[in-house]
């Protein structure tokens, strides 16, 4: 079987709004627009999407939130109706999708290899959240390539981030070897929100663009700060800073996404390309695309088939500039947080009453 | 009297899936015993809040006349299937959302087919009101409200209630020690998680047994929240704090264990 690749990798944010803007035929609530910089962001992760033809798309979404380990979706076809327990008013889709149960189940072997408690989930009643179908819409709503949904262990929760962020780089790994030893073309999704603090009263009409803004100037400070980075490829810094990032903007990479996907993609050294930036109540949502073929590190598609043909396997590999993962406070060994030393914004975290 | 009857009762859903457990059987039948007992108080209504139905804008509550449909837990699926069917009281749950906003809570109601009932709920109304005959008036757990902001609610909500001439048995839905296994366990061996735990548990369910003034009692159960970790800052009891008022003339423990190494509790409050 040929060598199976990461394609490549996507910030693919998931409020529901998008959805909702989009008023797409499968939503019972309908807009009348809204949040278009954002929505206009997917048109381009699609485009590439289309371009890149993976197999298979996966995606880690905090919004299902596990306990007892990482659970991969395990059941050939999910179906149903999901309506968003915050937003019902703005996301109630039915949704029908196809999952990889070989590549999940591989995956969550080699999770378990690596130390992680991992679970199939089998049961054919599960309703699938919204944080999953809501990046998988908007990053290819026709729906005709197979998912792996992970879900999002709540150990960065009960864990120090940094402890919590090590176990998602075992399971980006365990995701990577997973899909190699599968031979799929894969493309990795990050199904999160960068600054998460957000308003806690909805406009009367909620694609009411006027009332839309940063929660605050210290957000926006931070989401450009770390959006600078991302653009500049100095991935490194990105990983170092991570943690005071989620503390201070209550960031929704602390559910892992970011930490999974980069891992996965293992840890490109490289510009990610900003499709677009946008406030959702205020919440700061990027999507960011890293497109490997792009820069030899994975195959182009039209040089993708010819090598799935038996060539595959001896073709030259490019070398992965990244540095070890140790060296990005993921080790295990490491008990600090970040240390970055710039000189921007720092406010105070509000934490929640929880 | 408006307030005939006060329980805590777990969230988990693994007593309600698996009583025959024997680390889960005793909070199972506890449960199921209460919902007997609850017959001699003939509630109108279930107060219902339950730490597993978290809201982050407004204070929530549900509109829809009735449900009937099957759940799957996104943690415990293995277990089963969560069949259920609820009724709900509108006409005070309308009250309750005018109410949040005469004390400066925003709120709104919610009436959405297939909207995702969250397990706790389902669960303590399999336990104490199988076949939903009782209607149920619920709030969610906004995860921006504090402690004091839930006391405020669920006070709120029984003058509501009295209002309404409502008879209403107050339920708190949640955990104790918020802390589970992070291993696979042998279910038949569960037991709380860590020993500091176990010993915060049984000073909070002393104190609670005990009775005493709101305030009080509020203040230990913060700083008990923050030692155990308790399940969503243990505002499942602020709930029943602010329902009661005044003074806690005491509770029965009837049950107290483990759910995957988190702490749970059935608890009878006396009114």
């Amino acid at each position: 079987m040929p060598k199976g690749e990461v394609v490549a990798g996507f910030i693919a944010p998931h409020p529901p709004h998008l959805v909702y803007g989009e008023n797409p035929e499968q939503n019972e609530p309908k807009s009348q627009g809204g949040w278009e910089q954002l929505r206009w962001a997917y048109e381009k992760v699609r485009a590439s999407i289309a371009e890149l033809k993976p197999d298979v798309l996966l995606v880690h979404s905090p919004h299902w939130n596990t306990q007892l380990g990482h659970h991969f979706l395990g059941v050939p076809t999910l179906r149903g109706k999901s309506v968003d327990p915050i937003f019902p008013n703005l996301f109630r889709y039915t949704y029908e999708l196809n999952v990889d149960v070989e590549l999940a189940e591989l995956a969550s072997e080699y999770a378990r290899e690596l130390g992680l408690v991992s679970k199939l989930m089998k049961n054919p009643r599960f309703r699938v959240d919204y944080g999953t179908i809501t990046s998988l819409h908007l990053a290819r709503p026709q729906w005709d390539i197979p998912v792996v949904g992970l879900s999002a262990n709540n150990s960065p929760y009960y864990l120090t981030t940094e402890e919590g962020f090590e176990e998602m780089d075992r399971l980006g790994k365990a995701t990577r070897r997973a899909i190699e030893d599968s031979g799929r073309r894969a493309v990795v999704l990050c199904s999160a929100t960068m600054s998460h603090r957000h308003f806690q009263e909805e406009p009367e009409t909620p694609e009411d663009m006027s009332q839309e803004h940063p929660y605050s100037m210290e957000m926006y400070q931070w989401d450009m700060r770390l959006i600078k980075m991302m653009r500049e490829g100095r991935m490194q810094e990105v990983h170092d800073l991570l943690p005071e990032f989620v503390e201070i903007a209550f960031a929704e990479f602390k559910a892992g996404s970011f930490t999974w996907m980069c891992s996965a993609m293992g840890y490109p050294e490289l510009p990610g390309e900003l499709l677009g930036f946008g406030n959702v109540i205020g919440t700061g949502n990027a999507v960011f695309k890293w497109d490997l073929t792009k820069h030899g590190l994975a195959t182009p598609v039209d040089q993708w088939t010819g090598e799935r043909n038996g060539s595959f396997a001896s073709a030259p590999q490019p070398a992965a500039v990244a540095p070890s993962v140790s060296g990005r406070g993921l080790g295990s060994s490491v008990s600090g947080g970040g240390v970055f030393a710039g000189d921007g914004p720092s406010i105070g975290a509000r934490p929640l009453n929880q | 009297m408006t307030v005939v009857a006060a329980y805590i009762v777990p969230a988990n859903p693994l007593p309600y899936l698996r009583p025959e457990n024997p680390p889960w059987a005793g909070i199972a039948s506890a449960c199921r015993a209460l919902g007997r007992s609850l017959s001699a108080a003939r509630p109108d209504t279930f107060l219902i809040y339950s730490t597993q139905w978290m809201a982050v804008l407004d204070e929530l509550w549900q509109m829809r006349p009735s449900f009937d449909d099957l759940h799957v837990d996104e943690n415990w699926y293995e277990y089963g299937n969560l069949e259920y069917q609820l009724t709900c009281d509108t006409e005070l749950a309308a009250a309750c959302i005018e109410g949040s906003k005469a004390i400066g809570i925003s709120s709104k109601g919610v009436n959405y087919d297939k909207f995702p009932i969250d397990t706790g709920t389902i669960v303590a109304n399999g336990f104490l009101n199988p076949g939903g005959r009782i209607p149920l008036t619920i709030g969610a757990n906004n995860l921006y409200h504090s402690f004091e902001d839930t006391m405020r609610l669920s006070e709120m909500a029984v003058g509501r209630a009295r209002d309404l001439n409502r008879r209403v048995a107050v339920v708190g839905v949640g955990g104790l020690s918020g802390s589970i296994f992070r291993h696979e366990i042998d279910i038949a061996t569960d037991g709380i998680a860590y020993a500091s735990d176990d010993e915060w548990n049984r000073k909070m369910l002393a104190r609670i047994q005990q009775g005493g003034s709101v305030s009080e009692l509020a203040a230990f159960a913060q700083e008990y929240a923050k030692e155990a970790k308790a399940d969503m800052g243990f505002k499942h009891f602020a709930w029943i704090l602010g329902a009661l008022g005044g003074r806690i003339s005491g509770a029965q423990i009837h049950a107290y264990g483990a759910t995957y190494g988190s702490g749970a509790a059935v608890i009878e409050f006396k009114v």
